[in-house]
């Protein structure tokens, strides 16, 4: 449902959803297959440290910790409700909820909104909203962070501690995106799916976000804004990059879109979106994976101030990859010697006779760890540059763990001056492998050249964002 | 036709708006199936067929009776009370404290039987006779299974001339000779297993189900001798107790078993419209039948089983005479008419309330009877896919599978997830 701008009260008690004192899980499940039995399976594994009880009117026990017949019923005070029963018990639920004074309440029930059940969903977001108990969903995957080791829903996966916060609508996208994080080192500070978004909206998560000590960079899937104004505020309040993807634009999808959450796009169009995007100071990614490279670059790397990028190669191929991908996104590399005459001698130094001291700099398929470390520390170093690219491409004589060590050995060295730093690695395993050893390290890597191409654009988007509608 | 056939048919033909206009449905009961037969020679019925018009479990259509499953256990005023006290001259408030001590004490379950044949399934009962000598610890670790295994929505342990008798719903019987007996069915002490599917379900622990004849169905059949002698036999149901589960069985119309006010104030659903599915599902449709089930064990009752032969030269219709001859009779608090199995008819009746001498004798005076296997039952595993295992924690717990789009015939088929931690295989 519409608000008109986040709600304080909201964004205050999000805490309790992501950092709860104690939690009851109604439809708590003996049956290892339902949702309510992994709710609490979930908890339990991850090491969530608070109070759970769980709500069953059949038992008395589940899952070894007594159980109760209601809200009610428990005994002590309940931060945060987890709902995971049909949608016909959830109003009773919801009124227990009150009487008891819970914090907050996630709903994981479908059957609302997105099969008809609009009044109802409307009904029971008014009642939530009259007694001031904020409620997330429903039909939704849970939430949690990897920095309290709390994962709460029927998830799988707990990411890797890091900077992107997730917010999404799709659960399936969400457990994509925590999966992720887990294979590929996407490091996240919190992650949350918003189902049908029927009371708490994205801009109350934002708001959130924005005051969480552990986000960097907001990564939000959307499949439809109800409050595209505020919206808009909640963004241009918050001083962190935001990344967003919007689906549900084609004339299927826009079906398909309520089917799945309930978002209606009816009469909205891709500029419609574009503008909001643009207002509220957010860069709009088109595809998933450009979605994660930039959120993991925006997550780790300050912005890029200025359009003059180096890139450094040992791989000629690699080089006109990306300095072609540069030119598509409406960033073209310029000429070394444009950028710094001076940088283009001294770097030679770095690379054999047949190298190319143009942008890219082709250091050359026989190039030794010294050479990248020459290379990279004359580009960090010059003040003409605003940010490097780096491209490993294994041939038989390159040693890669020796340059990856190299790169982050200068970036802990360099990054006090602010300049963004993002590596590509195309190749095998061991390529794999320096991927995750540099995002490990705080550095955005990646194994194609377009990938790490888009990721720098993004870090330029956010650059001038920051300069026009960032406060 | 009856007027619900005609609104069926014709919703279900806008709905198929794109298919041709010759395009029918061989809805059952309509003269649409009259046409079909005169075609075809036998009836339509399975999932490839649509009548009476699938209605998946957790439907809008079903939502009266999904909550009042989910809120009897704590709101016992979601049954219709008025109603109730009219019937049995008690009080509200007694009513829903004898009701809540009979739910908390688990000597009721809410439940309902879904009309399996309607539902595209097939309804399987087996029996299982164990050869002589077998340990009786063999006995238990198959109890156990049996007990764990979701498929199975039904099973008794019994003592006599057989071991167990389960019941299964399977839309494939390769899927049940496969996927639930094949774990176990050449274990060297498993003598034989009979399979019988079910052709009548007639009733089933004192409630008349779909097949049951006349204007019989969703009648709460007790004799008087019988029903006294129930109350004189223990002490946690008296008379009052049983009255208010006579009055909610017995309603004429399911929407007079529901207070729907009660249901909408608690699901937010809408009160009328949840009344009108209910009674287009159940009083007209008869897909599914919503009762108390009364929990015998918790009594300090046991039943008795009954499979009866008839000779193989009995033709059906005399069988299906003699089933509802039978079913006259009210001790048999279930009665059910099998097909193409080794047993053509099951009765049961409680055994320590029963004469059981003269209902076998009734069954000898059918010179059609060529043989009668009893045994009595003092464990029931599940009351449809509701679990009773009290002792193990698991009142209640509800687990529907299905086997739909499924070969447990082949090595690599995808299973049906069961109860315990691991399959049993």
């Amino acid at each position: 449902m519409k608000i008109e701008h986040a709600r304080e009260y909201v964004v205050e008690n999000l805490k309790y959803a992501l950092n709860p004192g104690s939690i009851a899980v109604v439809g708590a499940s003996r049956h290892d297959m339902k949702v309510g039995f992994k709710v609490i399976e979930g908890l339990q594994k991850w090491g969530y440290q608070g109070k759970i009880y769980p709500v069953n009117p059949r038992s008395d026990k589940v899952q070894g910790l007594p159980a109760y017949p209601t809200v009610k019923d428990i005994p002590e005070e309940v931060d945060l409700a987890f709902i995971a029963v049909p949608a016909h018990i959830v109003k009773s639920v919801l009124e227990d909820c009150v009487a008891k004074k819970v914090k907050i309440v996630v709903i994981a029930t479908s059957a609302f909104k997105e099969i008809g059940r609009e009044q109802l969903q409307n009904e029971l977001t008014q009642y939530c909203r009259d007694n001031k108990l904020p409620l997330i969903g429903p039909n939704l995957v849970g939430m949690g962070s990897p920095y309290l080791n709390f994962n709460c829903g029927f998830i799988p996966y707990l990411p890797i501690k890091g900077p992107v916060a997730m917010i999404s609508q799709s659960g399936a996208n969400l457990l994509a995106a925590l999966g992720t994080s887990q294979k590929d080192h996407l490091g996240m500070s919190f992650f949350v799916g918003l189902g049908n978004k029927a009371d708490v909206d994205f801009s109350e998560f934002i708001e959130y976000a924005g005051r969480d000590e552990n986000t960097k960079c907001l990564s939000i899937y959307i499949e439809g804004l109800d409050s595209p104004d505020a919206f808009i505020e909640s963004c241009r309040k918050v001083d962190k990059p935001i990344v967003t993807i919007k689906v549900g634009n084609s004339k299927i999808g826009e079906k398909a879109a309520f089917a799945h959450t309930a978002s209606e796009n009816a009469g909205t169009t891709k500029e419609f979106y574009d503008e909001v995007f643009e207002k509220a100071g957010a860069i709009r990614a088109t595809t998933w994976q450009e979605f994660l490279d930039d959120s993991l670059a925006l997550g780790l790397q300050p912005p890029l101030r200025g359009d003059k990028i180096v890139m450094i190669t040992n791989g000629g191929g690699s080089g006109l990859l990306s300095c072609d991908h540069f030119e598509r996104v409406g960033l073209p590399l310029h000429e070394l010697a444009e950028i710094a005459p001076a940088l283009k001698n001294r770097i030679r130094a770095y690379m054999p006779m047949f190298g190319s001291p143009l942008n890219p700099v082709d250091i050359s398929g026989t190039a030794s760890p010294i050479m990248y470390k020459g290379a990279f520390r004359q580009t960090m170093r010059d003040p003409n540059v605003d940010g490097i690219l780096g491209s490993v491409c294994p041939s038989a004589v390159t040693d890669v763990p020796a340059v990856i060590d190299i790169v982050i050995e200068l970036y802990d060295e360099y990054k006090h001056l602010g300049k963004p730093f993002v590596m590509e690695c195309q190749g095998g395993q061991e390529c794999q492998e320096a991927i995750m050893k540099l995002r490990d390290h705080g550095i955005p890597a990646y194994p194609t050249a377009e990938q790490a191409v888009n990721a720098m654009a993004a870090l330029y988007k956010y650059g001038q964002l920051k300069k026009t509608t960032k406060k | 036709m009856y007027l619900w056939q005609t609104r069926f048919a014709e919703k279900y033909h806008k709905e198929d708006a794109a298919m041709s206009e010759k395009q029918k449905n061989y809805l059952l009961g309509t003269e649409q199936k009259q046409e079909w037969m005169r075609k075809g020679f036998f009836a339509p019925r399975g999932l490839g067929f649509l009548e009476p018009g699938i209605v998946s479990l957790d439907s809008a259509e079903l939502s009266a009776f999904n909550v009042v499953k989910s809120f009897y256990q704590n709101y016992p005023e979601v049954f219709n009370m008025a109603y109730i006290s009219e019937k049995t001259g008690l009080k509200v408030d007694d009513i829903k404290k004898r009701f809540s001590r009979m739910y908390h004490e688990h000597l009721i379950m809410f439940v309902k039987n879904s009309a399996v044949s309607t539902y595209g399934f097939g309804l399987y009962w087996w029996e299982v006779k164990l050869k002589e000598g077998t340990s009786p610890e063999f006995k238990k670790k198959l109890a156990s299974w049996y007990q764990e295994k979701d498929e199975i929505c039904t099973g008794y342990e019994t003592e006599g001339e057989f071991d167990f008798f389960n019941g299964n719903h399977m839309r494939t019987l390769d899927n049940l000779l496969y996927g639930v007996m094949g774990p176990w069915r050449d274990l060297p002490e498993i003598e034989y297993v009979h399979i019988c599917p079910t052709r009548r379900d007639l009733r089933d622990n004192n409630v008349n189900q779909f097949d049951a004849p006349g204007d019989g169905y969703r009648k709460f059949i007790w004799s008087k001798e019988q029903k006294d002698a129930f109350l004189k036999h223990q002490n946690k149901i008296d008379a009052s107790d049983f009255a208010i589960i006579d009055a909610i069985n017995n309603t004429p119309s399911i929407g007079d078993m529901f207070d729907f006010d009660v249901l909408a104030k608690l699901s937010g659903l809408d009160a009328a419209q949840m009344k009108k599915d209910i009674i287009e599902i159940i009083d007209h449709r008869r897909i599914v039948v919503p009762m108390i089930y009364l929990n015998f064990m918790k009594v300090g009752l046991t039943q008795q089983l009954f499979l009866v032969r008839l000779f193989q030269n009995v033709p059906c219709y005399r069988k299906a005479q003699i089933v509802d001859e039978l079913q006259e009779i009210p001790e048999f608090n279930s009665v059910a008419e099998f097909t193409d199995a080794y047993y053509d008819i099951y009765l049961q009746a409680y055994t320590e309330i029963s004469d059981l001498d003269a209902l076998r004798k009734k069954l000898e005076s059918y010179a059609e009877v060529e043989d009668i296997k009893m045994a009595t039952a003092p464990r029931l595993f599940r009351r449809w896919v509701a679990r009773l295992d009290d002792e193990n924690g698991y009142w209640e717990e509800c687990v529907f599978t299905d086997d739909i789009n499924q070969d447990r015939a082949s090595a690599q088929c995808v299973k049906c997830r069961f109860s315990g931690s691991e399959e049993v295989k």
